[in-house]
């Protein structure tokens, strides 16, 4: 708890430093930030759009956005809900002006292979077995095939761990619609799974 | 709706770990005593725990690496800007310091000093404001133009 704890001050005093850095000019913290956060920010943007070539035109986006509006951040506000709300404000933007419908309906049809299951295999993380795996992989399906909005608070809460008042920060709701949005998400979530691979333990 | 059925609802946000301190106590000493919402439970917590361990789709390097550089790009652009906006602000304060030390030195030149106090309309007040006027008018287009032409190669670029 205490080493936890440790560890999360040193990565917050980082995380000052590396901001302070960028809005004295220093391009390096620039390399430090987006290191920090590639990987996260990448992911929730593939969870948004589902698409990976789109989602990595959008992470660059989101970057080149953070290095024009950086000096207007308000260190006091939380970087990463600001970060995030950046990235988006782009995804969505972008989920407009390409594919209106997405952001009302889950897209039709039996799951396929996935985005988020589509990884080089190197960089899979080893599971325990096969039955894991194809468990982890009917999830990742599963996530697909819900709107957006709710593969949004989903990933925002489970994947990136962010508490319920960042998530109300980064979609701009209130804590209440937060907490009825995920409880409807994880709800459809099962629904999903049931539908499509019925007689699972999904319950 | 019973306790039974308001605890029910309460399941799915146990596991995300939404629920007040007092709610979340509720749900457990409920799921303590109730089977089916001890079961239910545990199916959730299945959910959230595949959730939280999906494997993370990382960039390409290559994607990282132009995201990088675009970034670095845009920010020495708008360093370039901001040192643009702070000489075009202390051009323009030198210009009108420029403009109201000549008048005195003008009126030295054609008349004297004291000529600048005499509060009539004339000649050489009516010269020096067209002049002033020309001065500034020809500043602002010079300005508009460099804004536009930069608006157009950023574009461009």
């Amino acid at each position: 708890m205490i080493g936890s704890a440790a560890i999360h001050w040193e990565g917050r005093v980082g995380l000052d430093s590396e901001l302070a850095q960028l809005r004295r000019g220093d391009l390096d913290a620039l390399s430090a930030l987006l290191a920090r956060y590639q990987n996260r920010l990448y992911r929730y943007l593939l969870r948004l759009v589902r698409d990976p070539s789109e989602a990595e035109d959008l992470f660059q986006q989101t970057w080149v956005r953070v290095a024009e509006k950086i000096r207007q951040f308000d260190t006091k506000r939380n970087f990463e809900a600001w970060l995030f709300t950046v990235a988006r404000n782009i995804a969505f933007d972008h989920l407009r002006r390409i594919r209106p419908e997405s952001l009302d309906e889950p897209i039709a049809g039996a799951p396929g292979e996935s985005a988020a299951t589509r990884l080089p295999s190197s960089e899979r993380p080893v599971l325990d077995g096969i039955v894991e795996r194809e468990r982890t992989s009917r999830l990742a399906q599963a996530l697909e095939l819900l709107p957006v909005t709710h593969r949004e608070v989903l990933t925002l809460r489970f994947e990136e761990e962010m508490k319920l008042e960042e998530i109300a920060e980064v979609i701009d709701i209130p804590l209440s619609t937060v907490k009825t949005r995920l409880r409807r998400a994880l709800d459809r979530m099962r629904q999903t799974l049931e539908a499509h691979y019925p007689g699972e333990v999904w319950q | 709706m019973n306790d039974h059925e308001k605890i029910r609802e309460l399941l799915a946000l146990s596991v995300a770990d939404a629920l007040t301190p007092a709610e979340e106590e509720q749900v457990m000493n409920h799921a303590r005593s109730c089977a089916e919402c001890s079961s239910e439970l545990d199916s959730w917590r299945l959910l959230a725990a595949g959730l939280r361990r999906l494997p993370t789709p990382q960039p390409r390097p290559l994607i990282v690496e132009r995201a990088r550089a675009r970034a670095e790009l845009r920010f020495a652009e708008e360093a370039e800007h901001r040192w643009h906006r702070i000489v075009m602000v202390g051009v323009i304060l030198f210009a009108w310091a420029l403009t109201l030390a000549s008048w005195p030195v003008v009126r030295l030149v054609s008349g004297g000093l004291l000529g600048m106090l005499d509060p009539r309309l004339n000649h050489a007040w009516l010269g020096f404001a067209v002049f002033t006027t020309i001065i500034w008018m020809t500043g602002g287009a010079a300005a508009v133009f460099l804004s536009l032409q930069q608006r157009r190669e950023r574009r461009l670029a």
